[in-house]
């Protein structure tokens, strides 16, 4: 039997009718292959989007049978109108771009002299990668909780710091109790979960270069500290604005670290805007901010558009 | 619904890191210059070893302690170890039912996500319908929608269907959550096969459904553990739509017993320890199996 296209050009004169079936068996075939995926995603995707987007434009509490539509109230009372909730929104829209610029930073400045160093290494490297990946892996509830464990005010990290006599660092209120040390401290966490994936995506690209271009590189004398910086890392682009855009894209979204480890707290100094939108949702009893949050939610959907906006044009223009 | 995220853009294969060794050169003439190098870099691997390791260090120890131990203070290796914290933890706090609960909503989300997108996938990357790369740039665009954007729409959703707190009631949307991702993948690992074998088994009469089962399915075998990994560790792990979901105790999933734990009057450490690390050791395991195909799964999705 041959493919569509041969027919397509030699066997249309001829047999026309037996094309057309085979067409369409082909069509519903797939159809048939897609239809699972399809309706789960109609219900669970486009249908709550949806009604997501209508319930931006409404007030209502959960309870009451009906909605009352306010329009675009919702967004104003978000971006400065409601004297309570703009400026809970104004501030945690600060912390959120805080995250959203340390956390990729981190995650470039870290991730990227990792992944050279373990490629410049040939015993050992599958044992450090393993133990590298580990946070990824067990990225959760679980390891949240640890982090906690350390950071209180008896922690590890306190003791360590005291015994390296380093005391001056301990915080005795712990590191997430203290209000200027919270957010810091939730960041570096953040970006140590997000580390792994950055130094894999690096070290995948450090293993496409081509060897001839470091060899050249070094035919013409520039140590290995040139090599990275004037060779490697242009050639690297790509992955860095990669690694910049996914996490990026979790520090705007991702917001159970924070629900996890401070839930906001210490004074509302650690609440970003997804664990706003949240607590808008699902903690505010009987008021009623459903169309509040849902709202929220779009504007963060529309700021993740724009960045992935951004984001295709600044590959397009390097490659 | 904690997938990796991906870039949107169709994946290739990756070279495997592993086969790929190049042991590039030290820099310098000198042999005693590049053996400080070398020293170098692996005094500097084995500092960051410290930091990534160091919570987990610290969830062991815990676990292992008993209530007076726990606080003493900050010895990483317990005094007198003891495996009567783990016992009683697992024992005292239905820890069976909630491991049986994660481990059955995990399996079936594999299951579901293996199933249905790799039919979509073989739609989209071999069968010809009108409409599919419509469709292909819908699921793909999926990837932007912030999880919080449906959360509140999904939980009245769930509330409408009448499957609000139930198991089936998190499998769908975790399902769903990864589409973007494994349908992408598979669509590209699809694509990789080539047209002859489907041409030579329908000549052979196989039916569309046999030369999926038959002939393209085992050829993407890797690309299937791949995506099983990337499916089965975050919904092990998930945790924010669970505790907006889930209201009765006796259908909680791990992560929410251990949360659970936490806000009880007085909770203890060396218990939230020992509850982390069962959440943990089943993940650390299943990663130590399957590693090869999750690093080089991981790099090829989010590569692009």
């Amino acid at each position: 039997m041959a493919t569509p296209e041969n027919l397509d050009t030699t066997a249309r004169p001829r047999r026309p009718a037996t094309l057309r079936s085979q067409r369409v068996k082909e069509a519903l075939t797939g159809y048939g292959f897609v239809l699972p995926a399809v309706a789960l995603f109609a219900l669970m995707g486009v249908y709550t989007i949806i009604y997501g987007l209508l319930l931006s434009f409404a007030r209502w509490n959960g309870f009451t049978p009906h909605w009352t539509w306010v329009g675009v109230g919702n967004y104003l009372d978000l971006l400065y109108r409601d004297p309570v909730i703009a400026p809970v929104v104004q501030s945690a829209a600060l912390r959120t771009v805080v995250v959203m610029v340390a956390v990729p930073a981190l995650a470039v400045a870290i991730g990227f002299p990792l992944a050279v160093l373990l490629n410049s290494i040939t015993r050992l490297r599958g044992f450090f990668r393993t133990v590298f990946f580990l946070p990824y892996v067990t990225a959760g509830i679980a390891v949240f909780y640890a982090w906690t464990y350390v950071l209180q005010p008896d922690g590890s990290l306190n003791y360590v710091l005291r015994h390296l006599g380093l005391g001056t660092l301990a915080q005795p209120q712990g590191f997430l109790g203290n209000p200027s040390t919270a957010l810091p401290t939730l960041i570096v966490v953040m970006a140590w979960s997000a580390i792994p994936v950055a130094m894999l995506l690096y070290l995948t690209g450090l293993q496409s270069i081509d060897s001839s271009v470091l060899d050249a590189a070094r035919t013409d004398g520039a140590g290995t500290l040139r090599t990275m910086t004037a060779v490697v890392w242009p050639l690297l682009r790509p992955i860095t604005a990669a690694v910049v855009m996914l996490n990026m894209r979790d520090a705007l979204q991702g917001f159970q670290i924070f629900l996890v480890m401070t839930n906001g707290g210490p004074g509302g100094h650690t609440t970003v805007l997804g664990l706003e939108s949240y607590n808008l949702a699902f903690f505010s009893g009987l008021r009623p901010t459903l169309g509040l949050a849902s709202a929220l939610g779009w504007l963060l959907f529309v700021v993740a558009l724009i960045l992935a906006a951004i984001n295709v044009r600044v590959l397009r223009s390097r490659t | 619904m904690t997938a990796p995220a991906a870039v949107a853009a169709p994946t290739k294969p990756t070279p495997d890191p592993d086969r790929a060794d190049r042991p590039s050169r030290a820099p310098g003439s000198h042999p005693v210059q590049r053996n400080l190098g070398r020293t170098v870099a692996y005094v500097l691997l084995l500092l960051y070893a410290v930091v990534s390791a160091y919570p987990f260090a610290w969830m062991v120890s815990g676990a292992f302690k008993d209530s007076k131990e726990i606080l003493s203070g900050g010895h990483l290796i317990p005094h007198r170890p003891t495996l009567s914290t783990l016992v009683q933890t697992w024992n005292q706090l239905h820890f069976l039912r909630y491991f049986g609960n994660s481990l059955i909503i995990t399996v079936c989300t594999t299951a579901g996500v293996l199933l249905f997108y790799s039919m979509a996938g073989y739609a989209f990357a071999v069968l010809r319908f009108p409409g599919r790369r419509l469709l292909y740039g819908a699921f793909v665009s999926l990837l932007f929608v912030p999880g919080i954007t449906v959360l509140l729409p999904l939980v009245i959703l769930q509330s409408d269907l009448g499957i609000l707190g139930s198991r089936i009631g998190l499998i769908l949307p975790f399902i769903n959550g990864t589409a973007p991702l494994s349908i992408m993948l598979l669509t590209n690992s699809f694509r990789a096969v080539p047209g002859e074998l489907r041409e030579s088994a329908r000549c052979d009469g196989a039916g569309e459904l046999r030369t999926f089962w038959s002939i393209h399915l085992p050829a993407v075998r890797p690309a299937l553990v791949t995506i099983a990994l990337l499916t089965a560790i975050p919904t092990w792990n998930e945790y924010v739509l669970s505790r907006v979901s889930l209201n009765d105790p006796s259908s909680y999933t791990l992560p929410l017993g251990l949360q659970n734990l936490s806000s009880s009057a007085s909770p203890q450490q060396n218990v939230l320890m020992a509850a982390s690390l069962i959440i943990v050791v089943p993940v650390v395991v299943l990663f130590l199996l399957l590693q090869r195909y999750f690093v080089n799964g991981l790099a090829g999705a989010v590569k692009g």
